[in-house]
């Protein structure tokens, strides 16, 4: 425990959480909402189609949306650490934290395999989807639902800081 | 107290939607009967704008009842039980209207697809804007109860005070705010609130950076089908929105960063207007550019929302909240 302490006292994690600066915790909370709209939402957008929702557009051209996604990703990463680091002793005693990353870990792995198995086939865009591709596109969209719920919850389940 | 305040908003707001839905309303039935496509289309805009405009009015009315009754201390010629009961009337009303809004936001969309307006949905906006016009009907004859003592009825000296009517916005805000024992309303709401928010950010995003030259191989007509999705995360984070007001009107009343909020929410949802009733967008093929015009609005609308982002987030930060 004694890491979690030192981690939670270090300067940036001091600066994070005790600074009066609006710089410093609101907008760090700021940019992990934006960061999660444009990574979930990029994706959510792609599952929605595949699972049939607006026939009309094609798939192919979608995939230069993931440039967005990883930009999304990459501002949660860093502002999800210094979240985390902030407040280190009670968010990394949570299981709910670990849930949450867990749900992101499977989110991943999936979409990966939907670029794999839905992007990289020949026959995208020519047809309907196998049911493989659908079952994906809803597992992606269970498991980021998942995440954000999970994120969500911790601010009320397990050890949670400011109460009691 | 300031020369100006919320009570004098909410008195000006007020007469919107009362006023407005009614001649939304008359011209909706006029189209109607006159079968007339124009006029239809006109009727069911105005139905959108004042639902949008519904917004504002509906909460500045709670910031009304705190500048009338601080600390729930009514004057004398003002009763806390009736307005209590307009507030009642004024939520049915509201959560009436907003459905009508959405529907008539519906029709406007498919009519861009048919030429005109399916015959179910033009009954349920005709079901739906009827019985809002009756609720706000009986929102405002109750809210003018609260300070035209000259229409009440008067009240025989000596007889006993009417006990306190608690009110049901205030009961089911009660229960939402876990006041009752059910703790978990409040944080599920705020789960799907972040979940709403990410399916109207997106289809914000995909929509304007199309239009701004980026993803060119998509066709505006296809993403055109991504429209529904966005509101559908609008309509999500209005109800979850509504559900944190009701449960703890306090947080957001005189909160300038709620007021921004707000403010903003409507003018998104004239920046809508324009993409839903301008046609220069979504004529434009694949691989082609957009015009001008509607770059311009592209951006307007990612700066307004996620300036609306910004002022949830910044709520308890630069705001007064929790």
């Amino acid at each position: 425990m004694e890491y979690l302490k030192w981690l939670e006292e270090s300067g940036i994690s001091t600066f994070v959480r005790e600074s009066p600066s609006i710089f410093a915790f609101p907008t760090v909370l700021l940019l992990h909402t934006i960061g999660m709209a444009l990574c979930v939402g990029v994706n959510a957008g792609i599952d929605l189609r595949i699972l049939g929702f607006a026939p009309g557009i094609r798939v192919a051209p979608l995939e230069k949306l993931l440039p967005i996604l990883w930009l999304g990703f990459t501002v949660n990463a860093i502002t999800g650490t210094l979240l985390v680091m902030q407040d280190a002793t009670t968010k990394l005693r949570n299981p709910d934290f670990y849930a949450k990353m867990v749900f992101i870990a499977a989110a991943l792995i999936i979409l990966k395999m939907t670029r794999t198995r839905v992007f990289r086939d020949p026959m995208l865009d020519k047809g309907s989807f196998s049911t493989n591709a659908k079952v994906l596109a809803a597992l992606s969209l269970f498991f980021w639902m998942a995440a954000i719920t999970a994120g969500r919850l911790l601010a009320y389940v397990g050890p949670v800081s400011g109460l009691g | 107290m300031t020369s100006f305040n919320f009570a004098h908003i909410h008195l000006l707001l007020n007469h919107l939607p009362t006023i407005g839905f009614g001649i939304g309303f008359c011209l909706y039935l006029a189209a109607y009967f006159g079968k007339n496509e124009p006029l239809k289309k006109t009727s069911i805009v105005l139905l959108f704008l004042i639902a949008l405009l519904a917004i504002p009015t509906y909460m500045s009315g709670n910031a009304a009842e705190r500048v009338l009754c601080p600390e729930r201390k009514c004057p004398e010629d003002v009763s806390l039980n009736s307005l209590r009961g307009h507030e009642d009337a004024a939520l049915f009303a509201f959560l009436l209207m907003e459905t009508t809004g959405f529907f008539a936001w519906l029709a406007l969309w498919q009519l861009r697809k048919k030429p005109t307006i399916a015959s179910w949905n033009w009954n349920v906006i005709l079901v739906l804007s009827l019985a809002s016009f009756g609720l706000m009907a009986a929102a405002a004859a109750e809210g003018g109860e609260i300070r035209h003592t000259e229409i009440r009825v008067a009240v025989q000296p000596g007889t006993p005070p009417e006990p306190e009517y608690p009110g049901i916005a205030r009961s089911i805000g009660a229960v939402i705010a876990g006041n009752t024992g059910v703790g978990w309303l409040w944080p599920a709401a705020e789960a799907i609130h972040f979940v709403g928010l990410t399916l109207l950010f997106v289809v914000v995003l995909i929509v304007d950076l199309r239009v701004l030259g980026m993803v060119k191989a998509l066709s505006f007509p296809a993403v055109y089908q991504l429209l529904p999705l966005g509101m559908l995360g609008f309509l999500l984070n209005l109800i979850t929105g509504m559900m944190f007001f009701l449960a703890a009107p306090g947080q957001y009343v005189n909160n300038p960063e709620f007021h921004r909020k707000v403010l903003f929410i409507v003018l998104a949802g004239f920046n809508v207007l324009y993409f839903m009733l301008v046609d220069e967008t979504w004529i434009v093929g694949p691989g082609e550019d957009a015009p001008v015009r509607a770059k311009v609005a592209a951006v307007v609308a990612i700066y307004l929302w996620i300036g609306i982002l910004y002022y949830g987030n910044m709520l308890p930060f630069l705001g007064n909240s929790f």
